[in-house]
């Protein structure tokens, strides 16, 4: 299933497409939600992590605007709750990802994002 | 079908030949693999036991997820993303073999490059290096996981199968044609061995499970053999060093180059070893 947390590591790699290649853009997503497991350490050491803009962008992309725009210092427990929400309770089931630069679609299909290239397809 | 593993050449086109008899293998037998395949070993739950909370995690070639869902007793202290070119392993390793928990997984090649450069803390490559047919692409592989990591604390575990079996091993290994692996002249030129495994006797019974009708039917003969390159004495060792190479990091310990005061990069060769017929290396990038 792709959440937010793996949408975030994401890029285009078509031939050439090295700059401006990432966040790949969400449309046309179906949503499920699933409860997962709570863990606040995991969430204070991913913060750092988190590329906050793409998550941002991605998240009002789905229709979530929970998080703040500005990547907070500290997280207190609503901010836990809703960081953990939307990087790890909200699923796309379907949906496209468009490459910002070059317009690559990658197709997010049962869950499932395919990152494999259009050459490669052929079998 | 056959009953031991064999010796293969691979031919001049290495990408189909691994879609022949790797990829088109694992998806006809994902359902199958799937259930023979369920412990992971024990030096891979080690090694992400020392992984701290907060880190993101690549699983190249995660087969069916066996360790996406780990470490089991701090559920979501870490989290590992599966990546594989084999839909029916993916559908498999998502739910990890059925059960409520769904795992991150994503469709793609281990020598492609689908991520944000050093985005992940660690990468596993388990069982998965030993499926690229030539050293070029082998190396190419070593060199995604470098990539794949950060620069400054990601660590990397690769297992890759042995040309030494232990005396357990139910596989009967050719030791002919012996092919010369150097990517680099001025190595040490150890070499491996190309085979064919029937699928059926790598699982812990050997018995086959691919319905008869269904064989003759949609498989191809080649379709039960894989493909494996056999890993010989210093040679993971030697691929990751043409890696590091390739990509200008040096191999060792974190120290500062003489020639360049301001700034040095490389990878250090934690442990390496040979278990229980695989050799297993383990590195951690670093930056000064
Ligand atoms: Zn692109």
């Amino acid at each position: 299933m792709v959440r937010l947390i793996t949408h975030n590591l994401l890029a285009c790699h078509a031939k050439g497409c090295t700059t401006n290649n990432f966040p790949l853009k969400l449309t046309d997503v179906k949503l499920a939600l699933r409860e997962a497991d709570f863990n606040p350490d995991f969430l204070r050491g991913f913060l750092p992590r988190v590329e906050w803009d793409a998550l941002i962008q991605a998240s009002r992309e789905i229709g979530d605007t929970s998080l703040p725009v500005e990547r907070p210092e500290m997280l207190d427990d609503d901010l836990l709750r809703q960081l953990h929400h939307v990087l790890l309770e909200i699923h796309i089931d379907e949906g496209s990802m468009t490459c910002p630069n070059c317009g690559h679609v990658y197709p997010i299909s049962n869950g499932i994002p395919n990152m494999l290239l259009a050459e490669h397809e052929i079998w | 079908m056959p009953s031991e593993v064999t010796a293969t050449a691979v031919d001049d086109n290495p990408e189909a030949y691994e879609q022949r008899h790797v990829h088109a293998v694992y998806d006809h037998i994902a359902s199958h693999f799937s259930s023979t395949r369920y412990k992971p070993w024990p030096l891979v739950s080690e090694f992400l036991l020392s992984i701290p909370a907060g880190w993101v995690g690549l699983d190249s070639g995660t087969g069916n997820g066996k360790y996406l869902g780990l470490p089991t007793d701090h559920p979501g202290k870490f989290w590992t993303i599966g990546l594989d070119r084999s839909q029916g392993l993916l559908n498999l390793a998502r739910t990890a073999g059925g059960s409520d928990k769904i795992r991150e997984v994503v469709r793609g090649d281990v020598l492609d490059n689908g991520w944000r450069r050093g985005a992940f803390d660690f990468a596993i490559s388990i069982a998965t290096i030993h499926h690229l047919a030539t050293v070029e692409r082998r190396v190419a592989g070593v060199k995604r996981l470098l990539e794949s990591v950060s620069p400054r604390h990601g660590r990397i575990l690769i297992y890759v199968w042995a040309i030494e079996q232990d005396e357990h091993s139910k596989r009967i290994i050719p030791v002919s044609t012996r092919e010369r692996i150097c990517v680099d002249a001025e190595e040490q030129c150890p070499s491996g061995q190309d085979v064919f495994v029937p699928w059926v006797l790598s699982s812990d019974n050997a018995r086959p499970k691919v319905p008869r009708g269904e064989q003759a039917q949609n498989v191809p003969p080649d379709a039960i053999r894989r493909y494996y390159h056999m890993f010989s004495g210093e040679e993971l060792r030697v691929l990751v060093q043409s890696a590091a190479k390739e990509l200008g990091l040096k191999v060792g310990p974190p120290s500062s180059n003489e020639a360049d005061a301001n700034s040095s990069e490389g990878v250090e060769i934690v442990v390496s070893g040979w278990e229980r017929s695989n050799y297993y290396i383990e590195l951690r990038r670093w930056q000064i």
